[in-house]
């Protein structure tokens, strides 16, 4: 029996983070007792450890609850919980084109940020309704009203009945609850349709294979039935269709408007794309959904195992870290200075860290990673064009007509006062001006064309330190434009290092190789031979630093014949050693890569 | 030949740098003395086999026993162990701490050899390692132990170390040797966690040479100390012709030893097995075992032939001489160049070893880096 479209509301939060999303989420399963809360953990959607940890949402997931209105009704609510980060535009689409709703939180102390109006106005793309809602009003710093204002002001959204709410003490959450029913509508959809159902994310489970999470948009699936990926064509049978009730729970059939997850024994989530449409293979929809599209990685890094030994494990939690994550791309490189390793590719910054502390954390695994880099296009003179994602793949300059690099339309919004320093900024990162408003007296939006390459380093590090927190940030990329970009390399005692070269515009080449070359000065340790540090463009030294020569070991004296003592320093020194890189005759610690990737 | 090594772990004052076991706030000699006994009395039958060459009585500071303690050991020594006629037999002093009337109970009681703890000559460092003497105390102590009969004599001194500079470091050589040292000790601070200096330097209240300079003290040191005729026989000891610490040599050619007192540690071949053994480093878990007649065993750990032999290139690569090939190969059956044949032809293409029909040994720059050599032996 299919619950009735009418009593089906579908949607999502929108909320920067830390303005209470999860708080408000458990809040509202707390009331509608979809949990007991006995059981509440705080942040119950988070289940990952680094979702937790770092207060952001990384993957979506969904809840379905049942809540008794007023008017006589149980309504069942399906919320959808997205990602928040702008590395994950694409999988917040498509979870916002599951829902026909969302819910603005706004903080009551800080306004809206940034981040915030990019998922709005995602929202509005998707032809959501909008329902604000104030939080953290029980905070003695909160100014509800000029929330409302902004509200108003920014987005153009009337807000002066929005629902002023403490997530944090459950006050008022009620309201929230009967809004949902009374301002968002139904899902639409037929139920006697051909099959379609929206996959907005997948999730893999280590019994149940590749699970599909799903919004129905027309038709019916159950157990048994033969599905079709409308985009990839592989077909599979149902072996389960389930809700979220937050844990799986299998139901019987999952119909237009509802949603949940499909399980068909499918062994990998790149088989389940999102975006994708899954339809009936007997019965097929004509068209798939709109708005499907191949999540392509943005940022590359070299991922070695700082013990080469570890190879065959890395690739081992490289393989199973995809079945959950089919947006990371690897292949296999070798670098003269890190052994064999793998080239990923990531959505953005904040999904190569994820990626990285994952594979470390869960994997067990002590990983040495290379300076991210952005995919640069390469017009050769010949004129074919090449991509390169790996500064060692650059052709000789002597092949090269002109080089293109990645732009972002950057926005940023920031108190007044913080204007000048963060324009300061931009124009540091080769940033080009194109538009400036006051959204209201204490609010600027300011939009910059930046370079992709100087957003992956420290750009949001520093754009937090030079507005103590207040600037907010979101970009986009926009596209390729030429660039006079050159390969900074840097040779140890003579010897090139291609882990540690790196593609950057000429004007930042000085300054980035003598910083790098300094930082090596100081992480290389002394050797038996002075080290020449060198940062080159071309055969063009630019920088120099040297490490003088060791003039001699500590012996630990076997004093009484104790000889431990010196047995441990050795076997201390060897295990060092296994960690240490070989350029030519040079030995460099896994840790030397590591801090350098951090200069810009 | 096996060595008898007496631990005395006590001291009147700690130095700054020294993370030995030993004890300024001690006076139980008699008590502990009794222990010893007791102890060696328990080894008696197991080591009566073998017969000891040397004898050394170290701390800690020994020459802080109350007369009349050092001679009821070594009588006990004696009435223990096999101690052969021509033993050499050292007594380790610190310049305040002896007196006439110890140094002639020394001689009497068989010691053969005084090591004395200069460190430095200059009062200045002295002062700021905490020594409890000063350089006139020290020539004084020296004079002593010559009137008392004393001609096998070494001085042990240190460089690198705070206020000091290279030619502080050489007056201090020069001291020892135109006192008439026939051995002198000379090694590099080695800056120890869980010490006082290793604090101070952390928090900056003290600098210390840098790594460079303590390298030129070095190197002007073993200059200076071959020219004055003492010969480098190991990475920090030097010695007139035949003065060579024989306590000492037999643990860099890995030989057997019997170690008694706190935190003192054995080597010995016991049913053809390599064990080594140590004691407990409390002084009251040591008594206290031994009230029980119990050995105060702290670690007893049987040595793989693979580790005994890597144990045998550690500790004879110490030696300017080296590792005797036909030794090695009448302990283990196999000549080291061979067992070690990887490691070996690196470190003679990278200079740092040189291999002759008797010997593997260290060359001067070998000598320098010699952990980095023994990695690749590991």
């Amino acid at each position: 029996m299919s619950y009735k479209r009418e009593l089906i509301r579908n949607f999502c939060i929108i909320a920067h983070i830390d303005h209470g999303k999860s708080t408000l989420a458990d809040r509202l399963m707390e009331r509608t007792e979809t949990v007991s809360s006995r059981d509440m953990a705080d942040q119950l959607l988070d289940s990952m450890d680094i979702e937790r940890e770092r207060g952001i949402t990384i993957k979506s997931t969904a809840v379905r609850m049942f809540y008794k209105h007023t008017d006589g009704n149980t309504y069942m609510l399906n919320l959808i919980d997205t990602p928040g980060h702008v590395d994950f535009t694409y999988e917040v689409s498509r979870a916002l084109a599951a829902c026909d709703g969302a819910v603005l939180i706004v903080d009551a102390t800080q306004g809206i940020e940034a981040q915030t109006l990019a998922n709005v106005y995602l929202a509005v793309d998707n032809g959501l309704e909008i329902l604000p809602v104030i939080n953290k009003i029980d905070l003695p710093s909160a100014d509800p009203d000029n929330a409302v204002r902004e509200i108003e002001d920014i987005i153009g959204l009337p807000a002066e009945d929005a629902p002023r709410v403490s997530a944090k003490t459950g006050l008022n959450v009620e309201q929230v609850l009967e809004r949902i029913v009374s301002d968002f509508p139904p899902p639409k959809g037929d139920e006697k349709a051909p099959l379609r159902a929206l996959i907005f994310d997948s999730f893999y489970d280590n019994y149940k294979g590749a699970l599909s999470y799903v919004r129905i948009m027309d038709g019916s699936v159950r157990q048994g039935d033969r599905i079709r990926f409308m985009h990839t064509g592989s077909e599979f049978d149902v072996t389960e269709v389930g809700v979220f009730s937050p844990s799986l729970k299998p139901v019987s059939e999952l119909t237009a408007g509802e949603v949940g997850y499909i399980s068909a024994s499918i062994k990998s989530v790149a088989e389940t794309k999102v975006g994708d449409t899954i339809t009936l293979a007997e019965n097929p929809a004509k068209e798939p959904l709109h708005g499907y599209k191949q999540a392509s990685p943005m940022v590359f890094c070299g991922i070695y195992p700082a013990d080469g030994a570890e190879y065959e494990n890395l690739r081992d939690a490289l393989e199973k870290l995809i079945l959950n994550d089919a947006s990371i791309s690897y292949e296999p490189e070798t670098s003269q200075a890190l052994g064999y390793g793998f080239r990923c590719g990531f959505l953005g910054l904040l999904h190569m860290e994820i990626a990285q502390e994952r594979l470390e954390r869960e994997f067990d695994l002590d990983l040495v990673t290379t300076a991210p880099s952005v995919i640069y296009r390469v017009i050769l003179t010949d004129g074919s064009t090449v991509m390169i994602d790996n500064p060692a793949n650059l052709p000789s300059p002597t092949e090269i007509d002109r080089m293109e690099e990645p732009m972002c339309l950057s926005h940023i919004m920031t108190p007044p006062e913080y204007v000048g320093t963060i324009m300061e900024l931009c124009q540091e990162k080769r940033g080009i001006f194109q538009d400036m408003v006051y959204l209201e007296q204490s609010r600027v939006k300011l939009t910059y064309q930046i370079p992709l390459n100087e957003i992956i380093f420290d750009f949001f590090d520093s754009l937090k330190s030079r507005s103590r927190g207040y600037a907010s940030f979101d970009y986009e990329i926009s596209d390729y434009v030429a660039s006079d970009l050159v390969k900074l390399d840097f040779l140890l005692n003579g010897d090139m290092c291609d882990a540690l070269s790196t593609i950057v515009h000429r004007d930042k080449a000085y300054q980035k190789g003598r910083a790098v070359a300094e930082k090596l000065q100081e992480v290389i340790p002394r050797q038996q031979f002075e080290i020449p540090i060198q940062a080159a463009i071309g055969g063009k030294i630019i920088a120099r630093e040297t490490v003088r020569a060791l003039r001699k070991d500590v012996l630990a004296k076997c004093y009484g014949g104790d000889i431990t003592r010196k047995k441990k320093l050795l076997e201390k020194q060897k295990e060092g050693k296994k960690r240490m890189r070989q350029i030519g005759s040079v030995e460099l610690p896994s840790e030397a890569f590591m801090s350098v990737l951090r200069i810009n | 030949m096996p060595g008898l090594y007496i631990h005395i772990p006590y001291c009147k004052r700690k130095c700054a740098y020294c993370d030995f076991v030993s004890f300024a706030n001690r006076t139980d000699h008699i008590p502990y003395t009794a222990a010893l006994i007791t102890e060696m009395r328990l080894y008696s039958p197991l080591v009566n086999s073998k017969r000891f060459d040397t004898v050394f009585i170290g701390g800690g500071t020994p020459s802080l026993l109350p007369v009349g303690l050092v001679s009821r050991i070594l009588a006990e020594a004696r009435a223990c162990f096999d101690i052969a006629e021509n033993a050499e037999i050292t007594m380790e002093c610190n310049p305040e701490s002896v007196t006439e009337e110890k140094l002639i109970e020394y001689r009497t009681a068989g010691v053969d050899r005084i090591s004395l703890g200069m460190q430095s000559a200059d009062d200045a460092v002295l002062d700021a390692i905490g020594r409890l003497h000063d350089t006139k105390t020290f020539v004084a102590a020296f004079a002593l132990a010559k009137s008392a009969g004393f001609t096998n004599i070494n001085v042990d001194i240190m460089h690198g170390l705070p206020l000091e500079n290279e030619s502080a470091y050489l007056e201090s050589v020069r001291l020892a040797a135109s006192l008439g040292a026939k051995h002198i000790s000379s090694y590099s601070l080695i800056l120890e966690e869980n010490t006082p200096l290793y604090a101070a330097v952390s928090s900056g209240s003290i600098t210390l040479p840098d790594d460079d300079a303590t390298a030129d003290m070095q190197d002007a040191g073993i200059a200076l100390l071959e020219s004055l005729g003492y010969r480098r026989y190991e990475i920090s000891n030097f010695a007139k012709e035949g003065f060579e610490c024989r306590h000492n040599l037999n643990y860099w050619n890995n030989g057997e030893y019997l170690g008694v007192g706190a935190a003192a540690h054995s080597a010995l071949r016991i049913n053809g097995k390599w064990v080594r053994f140590s004691n407990k480093t409390s002084v009251d878990e040591y008594l206290a075992f031994l009230g029980e007649n119990k050995l105060p065993l702290e670690e007893t750990k049987e040595i793989e032939r693979e580790d005994e032999m890597f144990e045998c290139i550690m500790m004879g690569l110490r030696k300017t001489d080296g590792v005797s090939r036909a030794e090695f190969e009448a302990r283990f059956g196999i000549d080291p160049v061979e067992q070690f044949a990887a490691a070996v032809s690196a470190a003679a293409l990278d200079g740092t070893m040189e291999v002759t029909e008797e010997r593997m040994k260290l060359t001067r720059r070998g000598l320098d880096f010699q952990n980095e050599v023994l990695l690749d032996f590991m």
